[in-house]
């Protein structure tokens, strides 16, 4: 029983049945009525928590920084956009497709560009996003500098903002799980190694070009499913908004914070940083926000330079080590 | 088994590799050894896969690998350490040798069974003890075996080791010595090593290859090569010789 | 094509990237040096601007006498920078992630102070020299373009000398290219950081001095600014001077000759999709080692 499956941690049935019994929380909130602004947090957390856990795979387990996340999750919106103008089909259908685009796109992309390293790689990344954005901003196809409407679904407000809570909700969801399971799986083990040593991982038989690609084209994948629902949710496109570079550096940030060595972090992340930041908005004003924002940041990277879960499992070694 | 054939290695204007032939048979314990710079580790390099050749092939078991990509090359049965040990820090020792056992040539897919296999191999490098340690917590003589256990993860019919006894004590040297005996003779792998430390050479190899300046200097038993004048020449001056 | 059009095009561009370059010069350097990359590098050039903005409105005094005091105030505020902020990152294990991340946050707290004390209207310095043209023979030549880039040439000239002909510079190179071996011949690398920083910043601020005397600035306009100094610090080869220089002028030849028959829009994609080719075939840049 011992040697069956060395050097693998125990999981508890405590810690399932808490989290089983948060998700049902989560999923029946929107029936007690909540004011519709929670609803619309909830949501843009469900939204970072899906594109920053995405991210992770090639981000976070490789050490692949992308700066060019949003450009995936903005082809999916624009994808289900044009469908629905030209097609009539629902996104709720069409999202699949926006991620097999975007995810197409990362196959051809990622070819040349996951051949640079480290911060080339990064800024050849950001390169994409902004030549995608430029070219957005001047095809007629997708609107242009004017942008793509979608037709609202015939529905009240409220159900609309629960419609799009439940299907955030399960996409979320979903990815967070897609992720851990790969985290564990043999093409994580692959990625982390990439990560750690490429080199070495070169001689111990990993195909390091083709773990990483298949990373990125997967995390793209789903940034594109998410970027199909989202784009309609917010009903108007552009490509200002959904190219903004903001939030390719907000999703490194998240994932960063939370610690992007393990599928937790970008999870905690996205939920911490999105709620302080929509507290400080809320209590202290707008204005100051931003630079209060700016200012936790610089104090969070200063004491967990390795991000939260990190800093928690150090604290955890210590206090161990002490009582042991 | 291994054969290179004229192979030549250049950086910009210097030519590390020069027309090199060698020759590894199944089954030996073969020693490449020769004064710092001469050129070996560039050869393992080439070898492995991490620089292409200029010039020449590399023939393994029957199979140009002279184009072939280095996870190619560990996967047709090559494995190799670095001379400066690089051990997964982030990882445990145990991870450390799953990983390389699932991507190996047994082509696992299973983390459990990766892990029970790892851990055998663990036994066999007397590390299993630590099994669940970080990389990084081991010394320097654990650090070198643990290099290379990953390298015999991978179940590789052939394996480079590159100076595994530089910095070990007397009492080390001679496990050591006992560890590659056993790398042959237990698992069957042949073993193709540069060296330094002289002791461990003629300990165990049955052939030596001498490299100076990137060239072939000598070949041959360990005997004949430590009585070579020009080995001689090339390790203490023309006096000497 | 009218040829005096065309001269026009790519003179201006070429003045224009002269100043680029000299905004990207001290990103570099950080990056090379301390592996440290700082987002907020642009953020403090359009500081830069701001400070010779208001001593010219409010103290009437000329921006170009100006920046000695802006080249001093940035370097006194890089330094504090460097001990607050970058310093701690540096012992992160990931240095490049730890410090994007960290000056993001430098980023958004200086620009969005500076757009909370002098709103983000867009100001141009505007000296009373540089509302007038130069001609030569039929072209004409913006004379604050000209200023912009024989100040970004002087600024970018004595950055070289500092490198290469100081001592201190010397030890900056020596930190950079051997950590290690810098630290034992007896150099602080904690002294020669905050040097290397406070002088990137300090460079940075004068070129914003050049830029704001050819184009309006704004605390948000950093955003674009940051792309070019990654574009041509990248290209030009992390660190070397001569190389963002030279990439500097190239950049902007490049896009005066495509301003001149290409509608502006596609004037930016067809530059940073040359850039990435480049970036993908030599990622040492085009002058990079």
């Amino acid at each position: 029983m011992e040697n069956e499956n060395p050097g693998k941690p125990k999981s508890s049935t405590a810690d399932r049945f808490i989290l089983l019994a948060v998700l049902l929380l989560l999923v029946v909130f929107p029936f007690f009525g909540p004011p519709l602004f929670f609803l619309s947090l909830f949501i843009s957390i469900f939204l970072f928590i899906s594109l920053t856990e995405s991210w992770n795979l090639l981000g976070g387990y490789t050490g692949y920084i992308s700066l060019g996340h949003v450009v995936f999750f903005s082809i999916g919106a624009f994808t289900t956009a044009v469908c629905m103008n030209c097609f009539g089909t629902s996104p709720f259908l069409t999202a699949i497709l926006g991620g097999v685009v975007a995810g197409g796109v990362a196959a051809i992309v990622g070819f040349p560009v996951l051949r640079l390293k480290g911060a080339y790689f990064s800024i050849s990344s950001l390169l994409l996003a902004v030549i995608s954005q430029l070219i957005f901003l001047n095809w007629e196809f997708v609107g242009g500098s004017v942008g793509l409407w979608y037709k609202l679904m015939p529905v009240s407000i409220e159900a609309n903002r629960v419609i799009f809570y439940e299907v955030m909700l399960g996409l979320a969801l979903l990815i967070t799980l897609v992720v851990r399971y790969v985290e564990k799986s043999k093409f994580g083990a692959g990625l982390i190694t990439i990560r750690e040593d490429e080199d070495v991982a070169k001689t111990i038989g990993i195909n390091t070009p083709m773990l990483k690609l298949k990373a990125f084209v997967l995390g793209s994948f789903f940034a594109g499913v998410v970027g199909g629902i989202y784009g309609y949710y917010l009903s108007f496109i552009h490509p200002d908004i959904t190219f903004n570079i903001n939030t390719s550096l907000l999703i490194l940030l998240m994932a960063f914070f939370g610690s992007c060595t393990t599928w937790t972090g970008p999870l905690l992340g996205a939920v911490v940083l999105s709620l302080a930041n929509q507290l400080i908005v809320t209590f202290i004003g707008a204005e100051i926000s931003r630079v209060l924002y700016g200012l936790i940041l610089i104090l969070v990277i200063i004491f967990m330079p390795n991000g939260m879960i990190e800093y928690l499992k150090m604290g955890q070694k210590v206090r161990k080590s002490q009582v042991g | 088994m291994l054969e290179g054939i004229g192979v030549v290695r250049r950086f910009g204007g210097l030519t590390a590799v020069k027309d090199f032939d060698f020759k590894v048979e199944e089954g030996q314990i073969v020693g490449l050894i020769g004064p710092n710079g001469s050129g070996k580790s560039t050869l393992f390099n080439v070898i492995t896969g991490f620089y292409p050749a200029d010039a020449g092939r590399i023939i393994f078991q029957g199979e140009d690998i002279t184009r072939s990509k280095t996870h190619e090359i560990a996967l047709r049965g090559i494995g190799r350490t670095f001379q400066l040990v690089r051990p997964l820090l982030g990882m445990s020792v145990l991870e450390n040798i799953a990983t390389a056992v699932l991507y190996g040539r047994d082509h696992i897919r299973s983390m459990a069974q990766a892990r029970v296999r790892a851990l055998e191999l663990l036994q066999f490098l007397r590390l299993d003890k630590k099994k669940d340690l970080p990389a990084s917590s081991l010394v320097a003589a654990e650090r070198k075996r643990l290099e290379i256990a990953r390298a015999l993860a991978i179940r590789p019919r052939l394996i480079l080791l590159d100076e595994t006894f530089s910095g070990l004590s007397e009492a080390e040297v001679q496990d050591a010595i006992k560890l590659i005996f056993r790398i042959r003779d237990e698992l069957g792998t042949t073993v193709f090593l540069i060296e330094h430390v002289m002791k461990a050479v003629m300990g165990t190899c049955e052939k030596i290859i001498v490299i100076h300046y990137g060239v072939k200097l000598a070949e041959g038993k360990p005997e004949e090569v430590s009585r070579n004048p020009r080995v001689i020449e090339a390790y203490l001056g023309k006096r000497h010789a | 094509m009218d040829i005096n059009y065309f001269l026009e095009s790519v003179i201006s561009g070429v003045l224009l990237g002269g100043i680029f370059a000299l905004l990207s010069v001290g990103f570099g350097l950080t990056w090379g040096a301390m592996q440290v990359l700082n987002i907020s590098h642009a953020v403090f050039a359009v500081l830069g601007a701001y400070l010779a903005y208001w001593s010219f409105v409010k103290g009437g005094i000329d921006p170009l006498l100006s920046i000695p005091m802006v080249a001093f105030l940035l370097f006194i505020i890089g330094g504090v920078a460097y001990r607050l902020v970058i310093r701690p990152v540096t012992r992160a294990r990931d240095v490049l992630m730890g410090s994007m991340v960290a000056t993001f946050g430098l980023t958004i707290v200086v620009e969005n102070v500076m757009s909370g004390f002098w709103h983000p209207d867009p100001r141009l310095l505007k000296p009373s020299y540089t509302g007038t043209s130069l001609f030569i023979g039929e072209i004409v030549i913006s004379k604050a373009s000209l200023i912009g880039f024989a100040m970004a040439i002087i600024a970018i000239a004595l950055l070289y000398i500092f490198l290469h002909r100081t001592f201190t510079g010397k030890a900056v190179q020596a930190t950079w290219q051997n950590p290690t071996g810098a630290v034992l011949v007896g150099i602080n690398r904690d002294r020669v950081s905050l040097i290397t920083f406070a002088i990137s910043i300090a460079s940075a601020g004068v070129a914003g001095v050049g830029m704001g005397l050819i184009y309006s600035f704004y605390p948000s306009v950093q955003n674009d600014w940051t792309l070019y100094v990654f574009l041509l610090t990248i290209v030009g080869g992390v660190g070397s001077i001569i190389g963002t220089a030279l990439t500097g002028l190239l950049i902007g030849l490049i896009m005066g000759v495509s301003a001149a028959f290409l509608p502006f829009i596609w004037v930016n994609i067809l530059l940073f999709l040359l850039l990435l080719i480049i970036l993908l075939f030599k990622p040492e840049g085009i002058f990079g080692v």
